[in-house]
């Protein structure tokens, strides 16, 4: 299709860079560290009770900025000195870049999330939790996590294309990053906020003391088909732009 | 006449209400160097950007090695080389990796690797990281990323901007080597006639975005006459004749002063000097540089 596999296989190459294993890492240890600080003792349900811990900051900041920063480092390169035009004079399709590039944002922000959840595993064996792990919980959480990621990094990938700066996209998208934490408080609002839609998939808010509040009472499905919803129109919309950019 | 490997036909791209590019029709044959000249802004990198499928064309038609770009662009691509205004690269990989990012796209074997570092003679610093290359280094990084994908047709904006004598030598010679070692065809662009004389068969002058000149070197250089000059032994005479004969001439320096004539019209006049007894001493082409015909087409948009 238009060159995808090779474009991925290239693009896979660029990316080859130490920093960014470094940029994947700096959620977990955090999410690490608030993990060990916390007191666990005698939750009913402590692997649930120990992800939404570590999970917080991860969903609720973290992965909203990794995923404007990994959009925003895909095309840097390629705003640097005329690499589109170099990229784009080769025998592949716009279609086949623009897939590949949101291929390489994803995938990213997939290895990170795997890396959370490898940190929890990680802190629950040093703080010896012998409890069984409620995977329905824990797999709705990392996946429906990083699915939430994907409409968010289809808009930033779409700004990324679109500014030539690399600052640009990604003040854009801490401003609107900041807010979540009064966005999730709205049930009406709260869903269509690209930036709040990774917390609210990941918190289980119906598990939380006394129920969740605000956005994060709404039932999983629902929130999903949100998230689709936006997906679509960032992706066609990037996807779109892409296709009819002059370089 | 030879196969065309690139045509346009009345080609023009609009800005807004500017033409960037009007009416062009580009003629690149086979095995050539073609000298794509213009002043900066005149038209030539638009020109390139459409060539190479970068932008979309307002009207016209754009065909490479005889297909229409926008139908066979993948087939086109995969046979053209090219650089545009600046080389690109990624800093932090080598020139090696460089060209792997390019070749796992253009599907070549790895050998093909070293061959085009040799012809750029980039082999001894190709597993430096790229950053700390000098200019020249990363043009003819550049080239040779152009050369990767065994181009038949090889597009190269501005390839000798910014670089000492030295480097423009260097590239210079090597696009020279294109067409005889390698049977690529070349489209070079420059703003400076000097650059390309030396290199191109063929040059095509852009102006304002339109075409003002599209010919051999050779037929350029023989737009170089500026008129000839008569000495004959009775000058006053000689003009009263001359002018008999429907030519604009005057007095200058005890001889004759003739504007532009052909070949065929000089052997008359000076059959009928001679004819009516006048002794003729010299006949002299005023010549012009290349160079001073070029800044007259750009300047007036054509010969006058």
């Amino acid at each position: 299709m238009g060159g995808y596999f090779k474009v991925l296989s290239a693009e896979r190459l660029k990316m080859s860079r130490s920093y960014i294993v470094l940029l994947m890492l700096v959620s977990p240890l955090i999410a690490i560290l608030s993990g060990l600080l916390s007191n666990i003792e005698g939750a009913p349900m402590p692997w649930s009770t120990l992800l939404m811990i570590m999970s917080m900051m991860h969903a609720m900041l973290f992965m909203p900025i990794m995923s404007g920063i990994f959009a925003a480092i895909i095309c840097r390169y390629e705003h640097n000195g005329g690499g589109w035009k170099q990229l784009l004079v080769l025998p592949v399709t716009r279609t086949g870049v623009y897939f590949a590039k949101y291929t390489v944002v994803i995938v990213m922000l997939a290895i990170t999330q795997l890396l959370l959840a490898g940190s929890v595993f990680l802190v629950g064996w040093i703080k010896g939790i012998h409890a069984p792990v409620e995977w329905d919980i824990f797999l709705r959480s990392i996946l429906g996590g990083w699915v939430a990621c994907l409409p968010l990094a289809a808009l930033q990938l779409a700004v990324s294309m679109m500014w030539s700066s690399f600052a640009a996209p990604l003040a854009l998208n801490v401003t609107f990053t900041i807010p979540n934490i009064l966005v999730v408080n709205s049930s009406t609002y709260g869903p269509y906020y690209p930036w709040a839609q990774p917390l609210l998939a990941t918190l289980p808010g119906n598990q939380l003391d006394g129920g969740g509040f605000g956005a994060l009472n709404l039932p999983f499905e629902s929130l999903m088909i949100t998230v689709l919803g936006s997906f679509i129109v960032f992706f066609i919309f990037g996807w779109v732009y892409f296709k009819m950019k002059e370089v | 006449m030879s196969e065309l490997v690139i045509q346009t036909r009345d080609l023009n791209k609009k800005y807004g209400d500017r033409y960037a590019v009007r009416h062009l029709n580009l003629e690149i044959a086979r095995g050539e160097i073609y000298g794509f000249l213009g002043p900066n802004g005149a038209g030539k990198t638009t020109t390139i950007r459409m060539l190479l499928g970068l932008i979309r064309p307002t009207m016209g038609s754009i065909q490479i090695f005889g297909k229409d770009l926008r139908k066979e662009k993948m087939n086109i691509l995969r046979k053209v080389g090219s650089l545009v205004e600046y080389p690109s690269n990624y800093g932090h990989l080598t020139a090696v990796q460089n060209l792997e990012t390019v070749r796992r796209i253009l599907d070549v074997p790895k050998s093909r690797i070293d061959e085009v570092l040799d012809i750029v003679s980039l082999t001894k610093d190709a597993k430096r990281p790229v950053k700390g290359y000098s200019l020249g280094m990363k043009q003819r990084l550049g080239i040779a990323t152009a050369l990767l994908g065994n181009p038949e047709l090889l597009i190269l904006d501005e390839p000798t901007n910014g670089l000492d004598p030295e480097g423009i030598h260097e590239i210079r010679e090597l696009i020279r080597s294109m067409p005889k070692q390698h049977g690529i065809t070349v489209l070079v662009s420059s703003h400076l006639l000097s650059e390309v004389e030396q290199m191109a068969g063929t040059v095509g002058i852009i102006r304002q975005g339109e075409m003002v000149f599209q010919d051999t070197i050779s037929n350029l250089q023989q737009q170089a006459s500026a008129g000839f000059r008569l000495v004959v032994s009775e000058p006053q005479e000689a003009l009263q004749l001359v002018r008999g004969q429907g030519y604009i001439g005057q007095m200058e320096n005890g001889g004759l002063k003739l504007g532009q004539i052909s070949d065929p019209e000089v052997a008359l006049l000076v059959k009928r000097l001679v004819d009516n007894n006048h002794a003729i001493y010299r006949v002299e082409e005023n010549r012009r540089t290349l160079e001073d015909i070029f800044m007259q087409v750009i300047e007036q948009g054509g010969f006058q």
